[in-house]
């Protein structure tokens, strides 16, 4: 095109203004002014062209621009609405296709997703609102519950405090004049008077061990029971238990006996209870023994106190054991309700044995008898 | 007679029982049904022992104790506080109070005049 234009066989050329600005100057060229359409640019004329073609050639493009069927137009059709001869290959077509349709597919899918991602977040946002709301309703209704609980605790406690008080005022006064009547403080007694007072004076004795026995569940319950740490002699305390319980072995027609090894001497521990749990081991230990002995030994073993209380009773069958020790349960001893009591006394031994910083321990064989060691530690011991 | 022995307490059926029991072991009882009197009899009588009820109204037997205490005319009397209300650490704070003994009741009438006695020889 550069060609013909500097050898003269063409007047001018239209071409890309880069394009022409960059090869212009190889061909000696000079550029004319930029035309910005050249869509609307049909003819052209050099500036010296005769004035008469231009008029003629005016005339014939107004002639022809009022047909539509003229050449003009047939030119102008080829030109402009012609189909591009250019065509991709088939397999970039297919290629592009496949595109098309992946990315709009992706595109829809992505729209279609974010509108779920949208949803689902707006109703995890809804779901974590209600949680909140859920949690501080929650955490209001615990903290009252819980006001409740410790308020109705404090009632308890005090409740059992009165109680105690309550059932004891009439308690000092049935045991205590039974007793002195007993003592013949009052005056003599004959034998059928006697035989009634003891009656009149065990049965308090018993309903004061069992109030004795529900308060001090209770108090262990609530946390509220506390033991002593005293010097003591375990001696004078294992001998007055012995002491204590000799009647009621005696009543059995049982042989108690105590065999207390040398080295036992002053111990440091709560004096009340241990003597309540050997009192309540001894106590069970006669209950439970038609005939035979009862017997309790005391030593020192590696470093530990073990007060062990055999006796030839029942025994306790193997799968009771587990039971043994649970508050408010006594053993179905064949014969039910042969024997009275709370079933709080094992109970009780054992979670004082543990405040004690000791233990409850049994060995039995049904039918041949039991044996129930308190072990406590021996370093509070003193030489 | 072998002592003087006050006994502060409000009920009647436990005082009359305590009385009886210390008048019969050979002792000279002097009783208060409350805590004002009581202390004002202990200052006029200076008793060997005072058996002090902690459940008394108005001025309860941890009140009694510590007044009795602050009294350098009568501080030296042993006390020996008897109650019912044996909860919560009673015992420790009656020790605390300045009690010399601890007597839980119902008392134990074979062995209440022992842990009685054991306090007056103490003195």
């Amino acid at each position: 095109m550069f060609e013909m234009v500097a050898r003269g066989d063409a007047d001018a050329a239209v071409t890309n203004q880069f394009y022409g600005a960059m090869h212009a100057r190889k061909y000696d060229l000079v550029d004319t002014a930029v035309v910005f359409e050249p869509s609307a640019l049909f003819f052209a004329a050099p500036k010296n062209a005769s004035p008469e073609l231009l008029d003629a050639i005016d005339r014939h493009l107004s002639i022809l621009k009022k047909d539509t069927r003229s050449a003009y137009y047939a030119i102008l059709k080829r030109w402009t609405s012609e189909e591009v001869r250019f065509k991709f290959p088939a397999w970039l077509q297919i290629v592009f296709l496949i595109v098309g349709v992946v990315l709009l597919t992706s595109l829809a899918g992505s729209f279609v997703l974010k509108r779920q991602v949208n949803a689902r977040t707006f109703e995890l946002k809804k779901i974590n609102r209600e949680m909140e709301e859920r949690i501080i309703d929650r955490t209001a209704e615990l903290a009252l519950a819980m006001e409740k609980a410790q308020a109705a605790d404090r009632i308890k406690s005090a409740f059992l405090a009165t109680m105690s008080h309550e059932l004891r005022t009439p308690l000092n006064s049935i045991i205590g004049f039974t007793g002195i009547l007993l003592q013949r403080l009052g005056g003599p007694l004959n034998e059928e008077q006697e035989k009634q007072l003891k009656m009149v004076y065990n049965s308090a004795k018993h309903l004061l061990n069992l109030i004795n026995d529900v308060l001090d569940i209770s108090k262990i319950e609530a946390g509220q029971l506390n033991v002593a740490s005293e010097t003591f002699n375990l001696r004078d305390a294992v001998e007055k238990v012995i002491k204590t319980s000799q009647p009621l072995a005696d009543n059995k027609g049982l042989k108690l006996s105590a065999e207390i090894a040398p080295e036992i001497g002053t111990i440091r521990s709560d004096r009340r209870r241990v003597e309540q749990i050997l009192l309540n081991l001894l106590s069970n230990a006669i209950k439970f023994t038609e005939q035979g002995y009862v017997r309790m030994t005391c030593e020192v073993r590696s470093d530990k106190i073990v007060i062990a209380v055999s006796d030839s009773g029942i025994g306790i069958k193997p799968e009771d054991l587990g039971i043994l020790f649970n508050a408010f349960q006594q053993i179905e001893s064949g014969i039910t309700r042969k024997y009275d009591g709370t079933g709080l006394g094992l109970s009780i031994c054992k979670q004082l044995a543990n405040l004690l910083g000791g233990k409850i321990e049994v060995e039995s064989e049904w039918g041949r008898g039991s044996t129930f060691s308190l072990i406590l530690p021996l370093e509070g011991e003193k030489a | 007679m072998k002592g003087n022995i006050l006994v502060i307490e409000d009920n009647e059926q436990n005082l009359y029982l305590v009385r009886f029991i210390l008048e019969k072991n050979g002792y000279q009882v002097h009783a208060a049904m409350d805590g004002k009197t009581g202390i004002d009899m202990a200052v006029q009588l200076k008793p060997d022992l005072i058996l002090l009820d902690i459940q008394l109204p108005v001025m309860d037997g941890y009140a009694v104790a510590r007044n009795l205490r602050a009294n350098p005319q009568i501080s030296g009397i042993p006390i020996v506080a008897v109650t019912s209300h044996a909860m919560f650490g009673d015992r420790d704070k009656a020790m605390e109070v300045g009690c010399n003994g601890y007597i839980e009741k119902p008392i134990n009438p074979d062995t209440f005049m022992e842990e009685v006695e054991l306090h007056l020889l103490k003195q």
